[in-house]
């Protein structure tokens, strides 16, 4: 059954591709759940590559997206596939000669690593409470900023964007050990954002 | 070469990253002629973490070795650890002594009845020339409930037939000693304890010292 969590993960991805390519066709009012934005993205602990739809709420203030990740072999030991969900708060976007900026972005992700190798329940081989954490789930909080302009040739809006990640056992490290952790308590994420 | 030989051996890092960097910074003030970590490196089993503590041993102006331990297989862990470190079963003879390192992790293999693989251990210690001391180095104590019980017996019965001198454990974060068939047990205490074993081999003579840092 090795290959189980591959199709799980392709499943998905198809249905999240699905997802978006309905969002294109409705004009103007479009309801709630239809994304308005999709996200690509490099690294930060959820895969080398991640990508999925977006939702803006309160005039973009507050993005929530969805995302699946990947990352080969040579980078992550095995096929590493993830989703997560993503939650970012823009408090300030000024204006800037037809940008707008976003100097600060702060967020929480949850991310769910696919593979037989993870875990969310104890497997059966562990007395309970044998280990505190659930390997296959990886809490972890966001800082960071982000730019963004208007593509009237494509009618669409670009941002991109930076962000610092930091992830449940890479923050507990850090109090722990500061002096080893250092900066390594963060991951870099970069990733551009298309608002259709 | 004059003098004893010496080595030292240090119980789990997991969490307690600067501990450990002080206890390699301790250590290169040492005389001693290799370290070995008894497992649980990390904590998660993460990449990142793999990365921390081989930047530590990296510091080290000996060389170092690393027992695979049973946070440090979760996840793609025990493929991180090979690429870091080689694989888990290890053997190489030093200054008139045969030192094997193994994995002792069974219930992370839901007790598959060859962890510890007793067979290539057997092997590892045959008798041999020149050889005066074993030493052996695993993570689970074989009295511990995540060791396979079933290979508790043989293991202390192996250990015991080929004169290991020393068998050393760690992942009860606590250090202990005592006597089991003849054989010397030690479990390292965790770092957080800050303190590490320091072995000296003098002619028959093993002594085993707790070192504060």
């Amino acid at each position: 059954m090795a290959a189980a969590w591959h199709v799980r993960g392709l499943v998905l991805a198809l249905l999240l591709a699905a997802v978006e390519g309905r969002a294109e066709p409705p004009e103007e009012e479009s309801p709630w759940f239809v994304p308005d934005h999709a996200a690509l993205q490099l690294a930060g602990s959820i895969g080398l590559l991640s990508a999925g739809p977006g939702w803006g709420f309160l005039r973009d203030g507050v993005d929530a997206e969805l995302l699946l990740g990947w990352a080969p072999p040579a980078v992550a030991g095995e096929d590493f596939l993830t989703v997560t969900l993503k939650g970012q708060w823009h408090p300030f976007r000024p204006a800037w000669r037809g940008w707008t900026l976003r100097p600060l972005t702060v967020g929480l992700l949850l991310s769910y690593t696919f593979g037989d190798a993870y875990f969310v329940g104890l497997p059966d081989r562990y007395p309970d409470g044998y280990y505190w954490f659930k390997t296959a789930l990886r809490p972890a909080l966001l800082l960071g900023a982000g730019a963004g302009r208007p593509v009237p040739a494509l009618g669409l809006r670009l941002q991109g964007y930076a962000e610092l990640v930091a992830t449940d056992y890479r923050l507990l490290h850090f109090l722990q050990s500061p002096a080893t952790a250092g900066t390594g308590l963060f991951s870099l994420a970069l990733g551009v954002r298309v608002r259709f | 070469m004059d003098g004893p030989l010496r080595f030292a051996v240090l119980g789990d890092i997991q969490l307690f990253l600067d501990d450990g960097a002080d206890a390699v910074e301790d250590l290169r003030r040492r005389d001693v002629d290799f370290v070995v970590q008894l497992g649980d490196l990390t904590e998660y089993g993460s990449a990142q973490e793999y990365a921390w503590v081989a930047e530590l041993f990296d510091r080290l102006p000996v060389p170092s070795f690393a027992v695979l331990g049973n946070h440090d297989v979760l996840g793609t862990g025990a493929d991180i650890y090979r690429r870091t470190f080689g694989p888990p079963f290890l053997s190489f003879q030093h200054a008139g002594s045969r030192f094997v390192l193994f994995d002792s992790n069974s219930r992370e293999y839901a007790f598959p009845g060859n962890v510890p693989d007793l067979e290539a251990l057997g092997e590892a210690l045959a008798p041999e020339p020149g050889v005066d001391h074993r030493f052996t180095f695993s993570h689970v104590p074989p009295w511990n409930g995540d060791f396979d019980a079933a290979l508790t017996g043989p293991l202390e019965q192996l250990q015991a037939e080929r004169g290991v001198s020393a068998s050393f454990h760690a992942h009860l974060h606590q250090f202990e000693s005592e006597v089991r068939r003849g054989v010397p047990y030690f479990v390292a205490d965790s770092l957080e304890h800050r303190n590490y074993l320091v072995v000296a081999v003098d002619g028959p003579v093993v002594r085993v010292e707790r070192v504060f840092y």
